[in-house]
């Protein structure tokens, strides 16, 4: 089955992930749309900034035993087998936050939901967009992603393609310069990196 | 092979269900006080508070034991406990003999010593009884008093001030929830409190109650008197370890139990809030009688029991607390003992946060957090791997800080610095 796989190394922290997917999760199903509901669609996957600043795709890993369903109080977080995801039943939900003390990843938020009762704050994290899927849509964040950080694939295509881009490195008559995946990213990745040492070396 | 699981609280729960997963067909029987299906325990505040109903409690049906094929005695307590000849007997003289036994028996509300505890609208705060009993009479009580600052007398007092009950909090140390907070935001708390109406006296223990069927006052040993139409207690909980034989079970405070969650007699374990295993934070026995620890105890004690070899690393204390427009969140060793721990704390005002870290030896050992609480758990994973911190203690400080500021440095900056000479 299809996953988000994620691959950090191209995030370039532009966030449109998040926009795509508070917009997919929203009524009206675009962004423009969106800023017009109550209660605002807010977003599941969060880009943070890594050390050096890079960005971070942080996306729920629907965890295989998951720590937030073991630690959910009412019994609220299940798992849909069929889809290999941890999904949040809004009406049992009672925001207590005991899975905000479990999720490694700090992926879960509380808030109003277009899901939940009116007034009623609920944990809100990835639902691998299963809204979409049905329609036979890819994840919200997987389809803006311009980078290649978000893609939506087999799991085993995409080991092969890493085990490839080994294999080409250590092949012989590798050139050293072609090493580099994708190499616009890696030097955007650089140049954040030591704008930060030449930051921290400044007295 | 017999298995027996005493208690149905959540930890004898996952028992069973561990058990018959990894043994479809050893015979299982249960024994329990509790005639309700399995329900959540930490949950029966909010149906004191109104905002749920009794049929939100179970997480489980009804059918459960059935479906699982367990032979459930529910309603019968165990008096006593012959491990060498393995067999234990109910309060309805019913001998049950076992192979494999989990004593999952929870705890018990501490009792008080005062005059006039017979009086009715005392009540202890423990289980979904207790709160029924409570909402039956609660009609035309305008007063209640609570004793204790724990989590029990903080959620009694928050829920019936959402009842609209005028509540008075007796506690010994200057501010609630003292074991699972730290001074600071003890404080934030209490202002809380406070502000929403809450009154707080300090220090005082209460000697006697007063009343004519119904407690209508407390009287306290400084000589004052608390007018009150009903009483709270929550001193703390202890481990229910009445019905066992400390000539053959070593018993602490808690049920002493190894890595594998297994008495000093083998073949009978303990877990949940009675029993007493190792505290990743304090490297120390320790008993955390917290849901998430039964859940984690009673799965290990499970497979154990059904003959798959787990260890299980050690319990790490944690709450997260609600109360009107603040959120808290603490784990591991929030208070330590002594100056050799390195303590980190930053407040922000503009923010309405406070973050407390406590470090031994550069690892995390301990953390208070209120408000933005969102990253607790990428936190308290940190305390409970024992990991050493990749980068800066201040640098978690931060409200930006993310799980992505823990990873070592991304392998795209690798690549580039291999191609980028």
């Amino acid at each position: 089955m299809k996953k988000v796989i994620v691959h950090p190394e191209r995030c370039v922290g532009c966030m449109q992930c998040m926009a795509a997917c508070a917009a997919a999760h929203s009524r009206s199903k675009s962004v423009h749309g969106a800023v017009l509901e109550f209660p605002i669609p807010k977003p599941r996957i969060h880009v943070g900034s890594g050390i050096y600043g890079e960005g971070f795709p942080n996306r729920c890993r629907h965890c295989d035993p998951a720590p937030c369903m073991l630690a959910c109080l009412p019994g609220a977080i299940y798992r849909d087998d069929s889809m290999e995801t941890v999904l949040i039943d809004p009406f049992r939900c009672i925001n207590c936050a005991s899975c905000a003390m479990a999720c490694p990843f700090g992926v879960i938020r509380y808030h109003e939901d277009r899901a939940a009762p009116p007034g009623k704050c609920i944990a809100v994290k990835c639902d691998n967009c299963l809204e979409r899927q049905l329609q036979g849509l890819i994840p919200a964040c997987a389809e803006v992603c311009k980078s290649g950080a978000l893609r939506f694939e087999e799991p085993a295509a995409d080991l092969k393609d890493k085990t490839d881009e080994i294999a080409r490195r250590i092949s012989l008559g590798a050139v050293e310069g072609d090493f580099a995946h994708a190499p616009a990213l890696a030097l955007l990745n650089a140049f954040k990196r030591a704008q930060r040492e030449v930051n921290e070396r400044r007295p | 092979m017999r298995y027996v699981v005493i208690g149905n609280g959540i930890a004898g729960v996952h028992a069973l269900e561990t058990i018959r997963k990894l043994d479809p067909n050893g015979s299982i029987t249960l024994v329990a006080g509790e005639t309700f299906p399995p329900y959540c325990r930490p949950m029966i505040s909010l149906v004191l508070d109104g905002s749920l109903t009794e049929e939100d409690l179970p997480v489980r049906g009804p059918d459960f034991y059935e479906a699982l094929g367990v032979e459930a005695f529910v309603g019968e307590h165990v008096v006593d406990l012959d491990a060498e000849r393995r067999v234990l007997t109910t309060d309805r003289n019913r001998n049950i003999l076992f192979d494999r036994l989990l004593i999952a028996s929870g705890a018990n509300p501490r009792r008080i010593k005062a005059q006039g505890l017979e009086l009715g609208r005392i009540f202890f705060m423990r289980n979904q009884m207790h709160v029924r009993d409570m909402i039956a009479s609660l009609d035309g009580v305008e007063e209640a008093l609570v004793l204790g600052g724990g989590l029990v007398g903080f959620k009694a007092a928050y829920s019936l001030m959402k009842r609209g009950v005028r509540v008075t909090m007796l506690i010994r140390s200057g501010y609630p929830l003292s074991m699972q907070v730290d001074a600071h935001a003890g404080s934030m708390i209490l202002d809380e409190l406070v502000k929403n109406g809450l009154t707080v006296r300090v220090g005082a223990e209460v000697i006697a109650f007063e009343g004519n069927g119904f407690v209508r006052a407390a009287h306290l040993e400084d000589g004052s008197t608390i007018s009150c139409g009903m009483v709270v207690i929550g001193k703390g909980v202890r481990p229910a370890t009445s019905f066992l034989r400390t000539q053959q079970i070593a018993v602490d405070l808690g049920v002493l139990v190894d890595e594998r969650l297994q008495t000093s007699v083998p073949g009978i374990f303990a877990a949940g809030d009675v029993a007493e295993h190792y505290d990743v934070a304090r490297k120390s026995r320790w008993v955390n009688a917290i849901w998430p620890v039964a859940v984690e105890q009673g799965r290990v004690a499970g497979m154990n029991m059904a003959g798959r070899d787990v260890s299980y690393k050690g319990s790490l204390s944690r709450n997260v607390i609600r109360i009107f427009d603040l959120d808290v969140l603490t784990g591991g060793l929030v208070n330590p003992p002594d100056d050799s721990y390195l303590v980190l704390t930053r407040m922000d005002p503009r923010r309405r946060t406070y973050r407390k870290l406590v470090f031994r030896d550069g690892r995390l050992v301990g953390l208070v957090m209120v408000n933005e609480i969102e990253q607790g758990g990428v936190l308290l994973s940190l305390i409970h791997g024992g990991h050493t911190l990749p980068i800066e203690g201040e640098a978690v400080l931060e409200p930006s800080f993310n799980v992505a500021r823990l990873f070592p440095h991304q392998r795209g900056f690798l690549q580039a610095r291999r191609t980028g000479k």
